[in-house]
């Protein structure tokens, strides 16, 4: 699923910065960026080059790719959302991976990444994903074990006439449940994680 | 531990999308494509050279296992830009397999080479005619499964 062609956007006065250590990948997410209309980018081949350049200029998104020597994509993103500089503390990052080792499973999850892609992907996927953080309205959260954006998702329920609405589900909005609770097992079926083809 | 803090932040870039005049997401797609296709010839050189240095370390069977499993990212992440399905798939399959081995501190090159001849038979199909090739690239799966069995599960991506 992508974005509709007819949605308008504008990236051309946006500051990316974009970071991923092999030079090839760089200059290709680069071009990509540069078919959106970004102007403004600024490429950086090291999460070390990246926290320099966010101490010295204003970055709107960041575009980062996971798996890099010294610090990698997750210790980056957790050094910005604990560390980095005031004004781009929380700007919003996406990440993109290619293969999750297993010693990083966990720091991908709590890193506080707005998104994770994971590759292959096309423009038109990686776009919409753009689209989408910039319309992400999640508030932040900053405790002592995760920083960044809420993982808790505000549910209203399915709308009428889908199946898998629960009593708790009930609003004005939404109208009467007409299907019983799901059971335990569908909801950790929901619940689980997966990869996703994209 | 003490309370979490919610709050929201300004997000400077959805100011920026919805400024006037910019582009359809249509157009920038068509965009996006005719820049990747400029990038196409220098990207597909890199993925080459990273095959051509793992069948090297095939033959020599002394790199260390990171060696492998940097080489394999390399060209999943080159590759993942230009949504290549089937290579992603293999090269995934081969990331799997060199992050178990490294960390049981092994290594085994027989399973490693079978992977990286899989890999070139694929760079030297035509796109057109890879169709043949998706049981392959199943069978790399099938076999990086069958070594870690004892050591946890290892999921395959979606093809």
């Amino acid at each position: 699923m992508s974005l509709h062609p007819d949605v308008r956007l504008n990236l051309a006065r946006s500051n990316v910065l974009l970071i991923d250590d092999n030079e090839q990948a760089l200059e290709v997410l680069a071009s990509i960026f540069r078919g959106f209309g970004v102007h403004r980018q600024v490429k950086c081949g090291s999460a070390a080059d990246a926290q320099a350049v966010l101490r010295s200029r204003e970055i709107d998104l960041i575009v980062c790719d996971t798996v890099m020597p010294d610090m990698d994509g997750y210790a980056f993103v957790r050094w910005l959302r604990r560390e980095g500089p005031e004004e781009a503390r929380f700007a919003p990052v996406i990440m993109l991976t290619g293969h999750a080792a297993r010693s990083t499973i966990e720091s991908s999850r709590d890193c506080g990444a707005n998104f994770i892609v994971s590759k292959p992907f096309t423009p038109e996927v990686l776009l919409q994903r753009i689209y989408w953080v910039a319309k992400d309205e999640r508030s932040m959260v900053r405790s002592d074990s995760y920083v960044g954006p809420d993982r808790r998702f505000r549910n209203v329920g399915p709308p009428l006439g889908v199946k898998g609405r629960r009593k708790d589900d009930l609003s004005a909005h939404i109208g009467i449940a007409k299907d019983p609770n799901m059971d335990q097992d569908e909801i950790d079926n929901l619940l689980k994680p997966q990869r996703a083809a994209l | 531990m003490s309370d979490a803090e919610i709050f929201k932040v300004r997000n400077r870039l959805a100011n920026h999308v919805s400024e006037p005049g910019g582009m359809t997401a249509g157009m920038a797609g068509t965009r996006a494509a005719r820049e990747l296709a400029a990038q196409q010839g220098k990207s597909y050189e890199a993925i080459g050279e990273a095959l051509e240095t793992l069948e090297w370390l095939c033959q020599d069977k002394a790199a260390p296992m990171d060696s492998v499993y940097d080489l394999s990212t390399t060209v999943l992440d080159i590759a993942g830009l230009f949504d290549d399905k089937q290579l992603c798939r293999a090269a995934y399959s081969l990331c799997e397999l060199a992050d178990k081995l490294r960390t049981r501190g092994a290594a085994d090159w027989a399973p490693i080479k079978i992977h990286v001849n899989g890999m070139r038979l694929i760079w030297n199909t035509a796109e057109a005619d890879r169709e043949g090739l998706n049981a392959m690239v199943e069978g790399l799966w099938s076999l990086t499964e069958h070594l870690s069995i004892g050591d946890g599960e290892a999921e395959a991506p979606a093809a």
